[in-house]
């Protein structure tokens, strides 16, 4: 069964006929609406005529600016649900614009990521010329956190022509009284919408159709204090009665609730026959003819609500064609007080009806509640399990948990398909601990016999009960994943793998990619690209060309360490080719296949293509991206910013993307705080990059894994930094060594591509000392390994002592041709920027050539004569130099110069 | 704590009118009494804040006046 949006939640409730015009309060809202308020809040207890209210202000403002567009939600407490109620929000303002929110990307996200995809609804409202109002009605039934969370952060963004107008019975979580305080709100309360003796004199003689004495008004208005529901109650308590003065002098004389005295007048004085289907139907949320017929048990219902809303019975219609009605909610209290009170037996039998035509009608949520309402967990269970693949698949995952912490844990243990999804929920509610006893009860239940052999278990026949041996083990793998235990990993992958049907391509495809994730964390990147490529074959048998076209990503990921580039290159061609044939709108990872290109000619330093292809990336935007891959764009475009020598725009770019990055399934091989601190040795920052390995653990005697390696070689860049900024510290010993074991450990691994970052590194060691013979036989190897590859960027990105090398490279006649390209990429860098951006107050035409001659052999009386100045004025001149650049002493001075290439 | 037990929190809620016993299963099971100052009190066990508060949405609700809420403490039998 889907999950369907019901439209009722999303209708603006007509005006009713009949209702007193309130023009002082309109004017008031109208009025935050003109002082472009942020918030319009209601907040006043049931029976006030706040909705009436929002309806007659909605009219009103239509009329005055026919372009407003509106936008209504009715929330319930299911809205509590953070994936339902951001559905819900997009096709109210959908509702209010069809260009808003056009694309379904936000349906599927995950709960956790809510700002990206409300960034998305605020730019597009902002793109709009027109005004919109969103009405949120009922606002007192959220009380989720997360969902509090979404509608500060919407009420913080709000663009300039949207405003959020609030019903609400209780003041609801948001920052009222900072709204208030910056004169961004507008509020009515109790008070205010209390009928005045007027506007009481003006609906009782509307509503009873009788002239009521001045008096008589005053005593009612007294009574009810001006509430507006106590007022309806009781002229319908006067309608048609002969004795109006008695009545009122009854009712005014009492010290009972309000409530109770009218609902029970009102109540008394209905035939019988309405009575009871008011009272039967009061369990109900929503109300509709045929639903009505099922839990009346009589026939006549659509006859019945009619009336009851031409009587002004407290029946409020919510659609125009007068399908589905609700009760006012005051009115439903009192009926369900009422019911409870009379007929308590008859409770559950009336929710089980109204169960069973909901499940019928395919409302499976409704079928649920009542379900559970009746405490029929088995009816309750029996609708779940058909329902969790599609609640599933719309992400509600709260909406699920919520269900499954109602039922009794025997039901549960009886049905092993919704033992499996506990399992899974409580795996992506992070409660790790409970899944492993929910798969152990299940797969008990599974083998459970009877005498006769037959299986004990109450879950239906289908394709999940069959699969679900696979889906046991492949949630045992992905829990032993999320443990860090890639053994069990590859011991329940293989398992699942092995269970696989045939026909069951999506099993085989998650075991598999299990399989190649455990292979991935251990560093064993054939098998990994053998487990993905049986992953592909899968999906794409399975028809899934989305998450096959996604997969094209991780087998980059796993080709580009091996130094497989042009592997890599071609696989991107190859998904960017299928994707294009599919047509529009673009498969879900096209922008991202574009990203993951990009990085690859970024290496053979075609920046202009790369730029190209993140463009047409961020064109094509993030309902073209997976939520899970965007923060690779960032990272892209940071390296490229980087060649081109603006390292702060990297850094910034490296920020975002880390705010983007979500620890999903696949292993972080090139954390991003890695990659920072690498620009920062680039920058000399040496000091914050020692903070960073020291945060993360790092130093060059730990136990190396493959998922620590870019982690180890950035500690051994950074010690080479240190060794050239101070050689006196003797770092250089570590970092020889530290190399040594990472080209081990990469060869072992057949990582060429990051053997030849190792072996790079190894001559630049060697270089730092100033022992250029002894650099290259490393250099001689990388340059060996790379060529056929095209590398660029890798020997470029090292700058000076790279070109330093590559000279002396040239001169012993080592791949003359490949050197001169690698030296051109090391010009282009250098060219692309006027002076270094890094540097907070540029130094002075004179103090650059002072700061040339400080990289000689010079002595400073030598360099003061060279200067024709006096050697005191070199040591002012030396002292403003060191102070720029954040050194101080005169081989930092150099060494950071030469890094942001000044000399 | 467990309901059988009736360790549980006690409080006492007085609100302003009256209202009828058969109120008493929609508030969860608390007594209601009429005082003589025209007033009812409802007085009951709580599971926990969580319930109280959803309880005192239901009077709320209802638009009655909330005059006070007390705590009584546990009952000891």
């Amino acid at each position: 069964m889907a999950m369907p949006v019901l439209a009722t939640k999303l209708f603006i409730p007509r005006l009713r006929s009949g209702a007193v015009p309130r023009p002082r309060l309109v004017e008031r809202l109208q009025e935050g609406l003109r002082a472009g308020r942020k918030l319009l809040l209601i907040s006043a207890p049931a029976g006030f005529g706040k909705t009436t209210l929002l309806t007659e202000w909605i009219a009103d403002a239509q009329r005055r600016d026919p372009l407003l567009r509106v936008g209504w939600l009715s929330l319930d407490e299911s809205d509590n649900d953070p994936s339902r109620f951001l559905t819900y929000l997009t096709n109210a303002l959908q509702r209010a614009d069809p260009a808003i929110g056009a694309g379904a990307a936000v349906l599927t996200l995950p709960v956790t990521s809510f700002e990206p995809a409300l960034t998305g609804l605020i730019n597009d409202v902002a793109q709009r010329p027109q005004t919109i109002i969103l009405v949120l009605d009922d606002l007192q039934v959220i009380e989720a956190p997360e969902v509090r969370d979404a509608l500060v952060f919407l009420l913080e963004h709000l663009p300039q022509n949207l405003h959020v107008a609030v019903a609400s019975r209780s003041d609801p979580l948001l920052p009222v009284a900072r709204l208030r305080a910056g004169d961004e709100l507008t509020e009515l309360r109790a008070a205010d919408l209390r009928f005045t003796a007027d506007e009481a004199a003006a609906f009782l003689t509307e509503m009873v159709d009788l002239q009521l004495s001045a008096d008589d008004i005053a005593a009612l208005e007294s009574r009810t204090e001006g509430w507006i529901a106590g007022l309806q109650l009781a002229a319908l308590s006067m309608r048609e009665r002969s004795d109006v003065s008695g009545f009122i002098h009854g009712f005014t004389g009492s010290n009972r609730f309000v409530i109770d005295y009218l609902a029970e007048e009102v109540l008394q004085r209905q035939p019988e026959q309405v009575r009871a289907f008011l009272l039967r139907t009061s369990i109900l949320d929503r109300l509709t003819g045929p639903l009505c017929d099922a839990v009346t048990g009589e026939a006549g219902s659509s006859e019945m609500l009619a009336s009851l809303e031409r009587e002004n019975l407290f029946v409020i219609a919510l659609d125009d064609r007068r399908h589905w009605y609700r009760y006012h909610h005051l009115f439903a209290d009192v009926l369900r007080a009422r019911l409870r009170a009379d007929k308590p037996d008859r409770v559950a039998e009336l929710h089980r009806l109204a169960s069973a035509w909901h499940e019928q009608n395919d409302l499976p949520e409704e079928a649920i509640t009542h379900a559970l309402a009746a405490g029929d967990s088995e009816r309750a269970a029996t609708v779940i399990e058909a329902t969790v693949p599609s609640v599933r698949q719309s992400r509600q995952d709260a909406t699920l948990l919520g269900w499954l912490k109602l039922l009794p844990d025997d039901v549960i243990r009886r049905r092993p398909v919704l033992g499996v999804y506990c399992a899974w929920s409580a795996f992506v509610s992070g409660d790790v601990e409970a899944v492993e006893p929910r798969l152990s009860d299940a797969e008990r239940a599974l083998a459970a016999r009877n005498d006769d052999g037959e299986p004990t278990h109450r879950s239906a026949a289908g394709a999940e009960l069959r699969k679900l041996p696979v889906t046991i083990a492949v949630y045992r793998a992905a829990l032993a994943q999320a443990q860090g235990n890639v053994s069990g990993m590859k011991e329940h992958a293989g398992r699942a793998l092995d269970l696989t049907l045939p026909d069951d391509h999506l099993g085989r495809g998650a075991a598999a990619g299990l399989l190649g994730l455990a292979s991935w964390a251990d560093g064993d990147l054939d098998a990994a690209l053998r487990a993905f490529a049986e992953v592909r074959t899968s999906l794409r048998l399975a028809g899934n060309l989305a998450d096959m076209l996604a997969t094209t990503l991780v087998l980059a990921d796993l080709l580009t360490p091996m130094g497989r580039l042009r592997e890599a290159e071609s696989a991107f061609a190859q998904g960017l080719q299928l994707a294009s044939e599919q047509g529009e709108p673009p498969p879900q990872s096209t922008a991202d296949l574009h990203t993951g290109i990009s990085e690859l000619l970024r290496e053979r330093d075609e920046l202009p293509a790369a730029r190209a292809h993140l463009q047409v990336s961020e064109e094509l935007g993030e309902r073209a991206s997976l939520p899970e891959n965007r923060y690779r764009w960032f990272v892209a475009m940071a390296r490229v910013r980087e060649a081109e020598g603006h390292q702060h725009a990297a850094l910034d770019l490296l920020a975002t993307a880390e705010r983007l990055y979500r620890r999903g399934f696949f292993p972080e091989a090139r954390p991003i705080a890695a990659m920072r601190a690498r620009l920062w040795i680039t920058q000399g920052r040496l000091t914050d990059a020692r903070a960073w390995a020291d945060e993360h653990g790092l130093s060059a005697e730990d136990e190396l894994t493959y998922l620590s390696e870019f982690g180890h070689i950035t500690v051994a860049r950074l010690l080479i930094a240190q060794h050239r900024a101070d050689p006196h510290e003797g770092t250089i010993g570590s970092a020889i060594r530290l190399l040594d074991r990472l080209l081990a450990a990469a060869e072992a691994g057949r990582r060429t591509g990051v053997v030849l970052e190792i072996l790079l590194l190894q001559a630049l060691a060697e270089e730092a000392q100033g022992r250029i013979p002894a650099a290259l036989p490393s250099l001689h190897r990388a340059l060996t390994l790379a060529e056929p590859e095209g590398y660029l960027r890798l020997f470029a990105d090292e700058g000076e002592p790279m070109s330093a090398l590559l000279r002396a490279a040239a001169e012993t006649g080592t791949r003359p041709e490949y050197v001169r390209r690698i030296g051109r990429a090391l010009r282009t860098s250098g060219a692309g920027t006027t002076g270094p951006p890094t540097l907070p107050e540029p130094l002075s035409e004179r103090e650059l050539h002072v700061l040339r001659l400080l990289a000689t052999e010079l002595t400073g009386p030598q360099i003061a004569r060279e200067l024709y100045v006096s050697l005191n004025t070199l040591r002012t001149h030396s002292r403003h130099i060191f102070g720029k650049l954040d050194v101080n002493s005169r081989s930092a001075a150099v060494s950071r110069a030469t890094q942001l290439g000044l000399i | 704590m467990n309901r059988e037990n009736g360790d549980l929190a006690r409080y006492e809620i007085r609100l302003r009118g009256q209202l009828e016993e058969s109120w008493s299963d929609w508030f969860e099971g608390f007594t209601l009494t009429g005082t003589v100052d025209g007033t009812t009190v409802l007085t009951g066990p709580v599971i926990d804040q969580a319930a109280l508060h959803g309880l005192l949405r239901r009077v709320s609700d209802l638009g009655v006046t909330l005059i006070s809420v007390k705590a009584l403490g546990s009952r000891h039998p």
